[in-house]
């Protein structure tokens, strides 16, 4: 344990040895004085007392609370210690499956594609022509969800790029890349950024996953939202982290979907109804987490969503 | 049949990928004979020497990366396309060792191996390694000051005589560019082989880091000398490229 952390612990000790401190300092002070005026007194006559068995006391009861504290951090650390391993055991174990899955199922949707690529598209009648494109569209999805599933388990070991990012640049981009997506023209992107007494601090990290995860938070916002309603992207810094937030007047997130909406492949029950991969947030939070920030979520259905990131300097 | 068809080996142990697969490529024109592992691989590049090797990565026998370093070891330079697990491409893409000409996750669509075939044959040079293992790539594009020089064991650019300032992402671009020239290369396919992820969102990415890239190598995107837009599909590198080890 650090000293740091034992510092409170040994305060707390004052009020239990305190009170036995006082009447042993009496009786020091009473054996001086005796032993002054009266030189052939011994200089033990009045400690020799309770005083000294309070003394004792005290000092015992003192140890005693301190060796209790200490234990019990010390058994708190290790439960601490215990969960983490069994969360990295976990993510492992977790790794492993999205491997094996990919395997086993990218053989037979190459067979399926390669199939398909046979299909006689000139000779078919049209109904032949519908039911092969609703096919070929399905694997293709597969695909796509087969390659981002093992794409976002991988993002936790890929190493990061490591560079100085511009934080309100970044957003300045990803504000612009979402009003010119020809889907979301003409909607209403607020840019909020501090300038007084300074600008954003840069902050080191991948400036390219950074965007790519904040780029998410707005299509979000953008998609659950109806075309007149307003985005608006602001951030602040509290001299520790820099906080960013997306705020939307969607239609809120209900309570009980709150603590999932990050999992991967979990949709909200207000989500069923849009188009997405499931991914979209997942990703979001491992790229946060990468880069030791958290993201967080306020929502009041019927009202909107603001989500926060918090990404320390 | 037209005996000008380029002959291509595919080795996949997969006979439902093989089935459907071999019978496409000879309708795209190559001549294709199948293998389902690796030691008929090694035999039957050695055999028929094919223009072209398909590999896939888990084979019985010997698997396909063991194919592809015996086949470099003994001075084999037929061009050869690596079918490898999903995210690994990426990884192997900017290789310096491995010697494959390219590489391809599966599940991927029939249509996209044939293109890469195409730029594979088009840029393999007969009995010479390919561009993907060369240390060191130049390009001369006739210009005052414009040879372009990429050095990728000491990660380092060179514009004339002027040491290029580039971030590794933008290097890694590079190098992937210059080892893939007169190629079309989608904002997918840069995603996938240089950045690792090709979430949809990240497209603008890929148009933000070429920008810095264009700007470094002074490269006007109205008349480019390195780098061309296809508008709609992605980007090209244009200039010439050589192997110069």
């Amino acid at each position: 344990m650090k000293p740091s952390t034992l510092r409170p612990h040994l305060a707390a000790t004052i009020p239990i040895y305190l009170p036995t401190v006082i009447p042993f300092m009496v009786g020091l002070a009473a054996d001086i004085l005796l032993h002054a005026f009266l030189p052939a007194t011994p200089i033990l006559i009045v400690r020799a007392d309770f005083s000294m068995v309070l003394f004792l006391a005290g000092c015992l009861a003192s140890l005693i609370y301190l060796v209790s504290i200490l234990t019990r951090q010390g058994s708190e650390n290790h439960a601490r210690q215990i969960l983490l391993e069994t969360q990295q055991a976990q993510d492992e174990t977790r790794r492993r499956f999205y491997r094996r899955l990919d395997h086993e199922i990218k053989n037979p949707l190459t067979a399926i594609r390669a199939a398909l690529a046979n299909f006689p598209e000139a000779a078919s009648s049209p109904e032949q022509l519908r039911v092969f494109r609703d096919v070929q569209h399905q694997v293709d999805r597969l695909s796509r969800l087969v390659s981002d599933l093992r794409k976002l388990a991988e993002l936790e070991e890929r190493p990061l790029e490591k560079l100085p990012v511009d934080l309100a640049n970044l957003l300045e981009e990803v504000a612009e890349t979402a009003r010119t997506h020809p889907v979301y023209s003409g909607r209403n992107i607020q840019l909020v950024l501090p300038k007084v007494p300074w600008p954003l601090s840069p902050i080191i990290g991948d400036p390219d996953l950074l965007g790519l995860a904040f780029y998410n938070l707005v299509d979000n916002a953008l998609k659950f939202t109806g075309p007149e309603s307003p985005i608006e992207i602001r951030a602040m810094e509290d001299g520790r982290s820099l906080l960013i937030e997306v705020a939307d007047t969607g239609p809120g997130i209900p309570p009980d979907d709150l603590p999932r909406i990050f999992e991967e492949l979990y949709r909200g029950t207000n989500a069923r109804g849009f188009e997405g991969s499931g991914l979209g947030l997942a990703l979001v939070q491992r790229v946060v987490a990468r880069h030791g920030g958290t993201v967080s979520v306020r929502s009041r259905p019927g009202r909107g969503s603001v989500f926060t990131v918090r990404l320390p300097f | 049949m037209n005996e000008t068809r380029p002959r291509v080996l595919l080795a996949d142990d997969e006979a439902a990928i093989t089935a459907n697969l071999a019978p496409f490529l000879e309708r795209s024109g190559f001549a294709t004979s199948v293998v389902s592992d690796g030691q008929a691989a090694l035999d039957q590049a050695h055999a028929i020497s094919p223009d072209l090797i398909i590999l896939d990565v888990l084979m019985p026998l010997l698997d396909g990366r063991e194919v592809l370093r015996r086949l470099r070891r003994s001075g084999n330079w037929t061009p050869i396309i690596l079918l490898t697990q999903v995210g690994e491409a990426s990884e192997r893409a900017l290789a310096l060792e491995e010697g494959a000409d390219d590489y391809l996750n599966k599940p991927f669509e029939p249509h996209e191996l044939v293109a890469r075939m195409h730029a594979v044959l088009r840029r393999a040079r007969p009995g010479q390694p390919p561009l993907a293992s060369a240390w060191r790539l130049v390009c001369d594009t006739g210009g005052q000051g414009s040879r372009l020089v990429l050095d990728r064991r000491a990660r380092r650019a060179t514009l004339g005589d002027q040491t290029l300032t580039l971030t590794p992402k933008a290097f890694a671009l590079l190098e992937y560019l210059m080892t893939h020239p007169d190629e079309l290369l989608t904002r997918d396919r840069l995603l996938d082989a240089v950045w690792g992820w090709d979430y949809p969102a990240g497209t603008r990415t890929v148009d933000t880091r070429m920008a810095e890239l264009r700007r470094s190598l002074k490269d006007d995107p109205v008349l480019p000398r390195f780098i061309e837009t296809i508008p709609g599909e992605g980007y090209r590198f244009i200039a010439a490229v050589r192997n110069s080890s």
